[in-house]
């Protein structure tokens, strides 16, 4: 039983406050990925999780017991650092038998569950070495190799794949999900790559300036993000945002006086808004919002343009190919349900679209 | 020579480089090396060998010189107070400095910056002006010319000295060392112990040696806390360098000093083994 419940926790580093009240629940079994800007508390809140950190104000359970005060090692975790922290004079061997060790647990038990780890890793024929004598990807396997054998309640990742190159990283991230589905070990797992943490998590966790912004499946903060900032940091190429003042209920005006029609109902009397709309969410049409093209780069599958809308750069990605050129004035339009609306502070987006609620509830 | 080197193609100039490194390392060992060699050479000679001119490179060895004064200097018994007090005092700095050392490095405590600045600083104060003090400290507590006070009187400089090269040693390690350690069931002691004593070992092990070297060769808080039981060797050679009656007596001097040398040499060549083993490589991402 791996639950993990923070129940608002807070941390301040001297008079610095640097988490303002954080409350999560993590059930069993759940991958949840903590994502946010640098700076912006997941290392703090995970190491508080691990009890590497104490607790300023509130409480951390840990199925079901409240850990405040209990020593990491007394919390049945296991965790992957981002620089791996291999102990450098012992071989593969003894580096992931060693908390198995200081339980006491019997020799062959110990034998039994390296090799087991080993093999679901690939690293049989590394656990004679000695970690300076591993590839990065290979510590990094044996780093998780020393999480595995513990059996831990919660294994808790503190960007683990931040050191590989990107295509190893990529087979890392495939690997990790594989391992947890077999696993089914609780996990939290701290990323500031947007990409990671929707392909693994069931359930990402955005964070931002010490507070938690959303949370929610990978596809729901995808439709629904609650926030510009959500908007902003969640989906790759990121949101477009374009600015503007409402003029009459269905229209908006922007910045250079085009005027486009935004065939939703429920503006409202909000003044200045912003637009967002996801690059893939633009279809060309023959009457819409207007853009000169500036740049095409087509890849294959896909074409991304790169326009100019009053004076702002939007990208636009359309599947397949086009056959549109820089200099071109194109058309644009947006399925009503794709347009997302956030009033003027950027906080509270004040449409919704609904289409994602109903492909996915 | 420049437009040798500049005109030369890129990998001969290369090994004009590693030549000149070659040579200036072999004149400076030379430069190092040659007045020992001639310390150990004269103490071999006759006394009638030791001041000619041109000097003498061949000449009829004796150890009459080592016979004499390890009778008349009492070589002997300070040999082993020597022994005794460098070890005792590298041990107890080792251990203390080290803890310290790490306490100074790792564990968050208000002021620790300013007291480990205030520990080195006290280093700054010339021996010369604790050494009187000192004495009369320990004449109080009836410790003067015993080992024991040596071995305090020379941890009090050892101990700064081990504390702040282990303090920047353990910094360079990643902490993450010890996080991992005790989420995987250590306690702090257990983290120090398991894991940062042994890769901190080679480290630790040439600290050790420096602080016994320092100990080996002190001579001031020797020679005021000191008189006769617990003395030590280089009081020995000051003794006979201060006794210049019939002129300075080259032969003792030199045959002492020797006997002074081959120890550290000795004990250098068996732990040199641990020196060279590389440090942490390979903790981390590397
Ligand atoms: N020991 C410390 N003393 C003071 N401030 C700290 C300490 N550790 C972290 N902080 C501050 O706490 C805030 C959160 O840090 P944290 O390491 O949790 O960020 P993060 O989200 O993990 O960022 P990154 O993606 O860069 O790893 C930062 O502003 C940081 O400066
Ligand atoms: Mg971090």
């Amino acid at each position: 039983m791996g639950t993990v419940d923070i129940r608002n926790i807070r941390k301040s580093y001297g008079n610095v406050e640097v988490l303002h009240g954080v409350s999560l629940h993590i059930r069993d079994g759940e991958f949840v990925a903590l994502v946010g800007p640098s700076g912006c508390g997941k290392s703090t809140l995970l190491r508080m999780i691990a009890g590497l950190e104490d607790i300023t104000a509130g409480d951390i359970v840990i199925s079901d017991r409240v850990v405040n005060h209990v020593a990491p090692k007394d919390r049945n975790i296991a965790m992957v650092f981002q620089n791996y922290a291999l102990y450098p004079h012992m071989n593969v061997r003894d580096n992931m038998g060693f908390a198995l060790r200081q339980r006491r647990m019997p020799k062959p038990e110990i034998e039994s569950r390296v090799d087991n780890a080993a093999r679901i890793l690939g690293l049989e024929r590394l656990l004679d070495r000695k970690p300076r004598a591993l590839s990065g990807g290979q510590r990094q396997r044996v780093a998780m190799g020393r999480a595995i054998v513990r059996e831990p309640n919660v294994f808790l990742f503190d960007e683990p794949l931040s050191n590989l190159d990107a295509k190893l990283r990529v087979q890392m991230r495939s690997e990790i999900k594989e391992l947890h589905q077999r696993l089914k070990t609780t996990t939290v797992y701290v990323t500031h790559d947007q990409i990671e943490a929707m392909t693994l998590a069931d359930r990402v966790v955005v964070m931002n300036g010490g507070v938690i912004e959303q949370q929610g499946s990978p596809l729901e903060l995808y439709d629904h993000p609650a926030s510009r900032f959500v908007a902003a940091f969640i989906g790759s190429p990121p949101m477009n945002f374009i600015e503007g003042t409402v003029v009459n209920g269905t229209h908006v005006r922007l910045e250079d006086g085009t005027t486009i029609h935004v065939p939703v109902t429920n503006l409202g009397g909000q003044a200045r808004v912003t637009i967002g709309v996801r690059p893939e969410h633009f279809e060309l049409s023959n009457a819409g919002w207007p853009a000169t093209v500036s740049v095409v780069e087509p890849t294959g599958s896909e074409t991304q343009i790169t326009a100019r809308m009053s004076g702002q750069i939007v990208r636009i990605l359309i599947r397949g190919r086009t056959f549109v050129r820089p200099g071109e004035v194109i058309h644009l339009t947006v399925p009503p349900d794709l347009i997302h609306i956030f009033d003027d502070s950027g906080t509270p987006s004040i449409h919704a679209i609904t289409r994602g609620i109903k492909q996915h509830a | 020579m420049t437009t040798v080197a500049t005109s030369a193609p890129r990998r001969s100039s290369g090994q004009l480089g590693r030549r000149v490194r070659i040579v200036t390392g072999v004149a400076v060992t030379l430069l190092f090396l040659f007045p020992v060699f001639w310390m150990v050479l004269t103490s071999f000679k006759h006394q009638v060998d030791i001041f000619t001119s041109p000097p003498k490179f061949f000449f009829t060895p004796t150890i009459s010189t080592y016979v004499e004064y390890f009778r008349r200097a009492d070589i002997e018994r300070r040999l082993i107070n020597t022994v005794i007090v460098a070890a005792g005092s590298g041990l107890l700095s080792i251990v203390v400095g080290t803890m310290a050392g790490y306490a100074l490095a790792r564990i968050r405590i208000r002021g620790a910056a300013t007291f480990g600045v205030l520990i080195l600083l006290s280093r700054g104060v010339p021996p010369i002006a604790l050494a009187v003090p000192m004495f009369l400290v320990a004449r109080q507590l009836g410790l003067t010319d015993k080992h024991i006070t040596l071995i305090l009187a020379y941890s009090t400089f050892l101990i700064p000295y081990v504390m702040w090269l282990m303090r920047s040693f353990f910094l360079s390690l990643p902490r993450e060392l010890e996080e991992s350690a005790m989420i995987d069931g250590c306690s702090r002691y257990g983290a120090f112990f398991k894991i940062i004593m042994p890769i901190s070992l080679p480290g630790l092990i040439s600290t050790l040696i420096f602080s016994m070297i320092l100990a080996w060769e002190e001579l001031l808080f020797a020679l005021v806390l000191t008189n006769r039981v617990a003395s030590t060797i280089p009081v020995a050679i000051a003794g006979i360098a201060g006794d210049t009656i019939n002129g300075a007596n080259w032969g003792a001097l030199t045959a002492v000093g020797t006997i002074t040398v081959v120890p550290v040499v000795i004990f250098a060549l068996l732990v040199q083994k641990w020196l060279i083993q590389g440090l942490a490589d390979g903790a981390t991402k590397g």
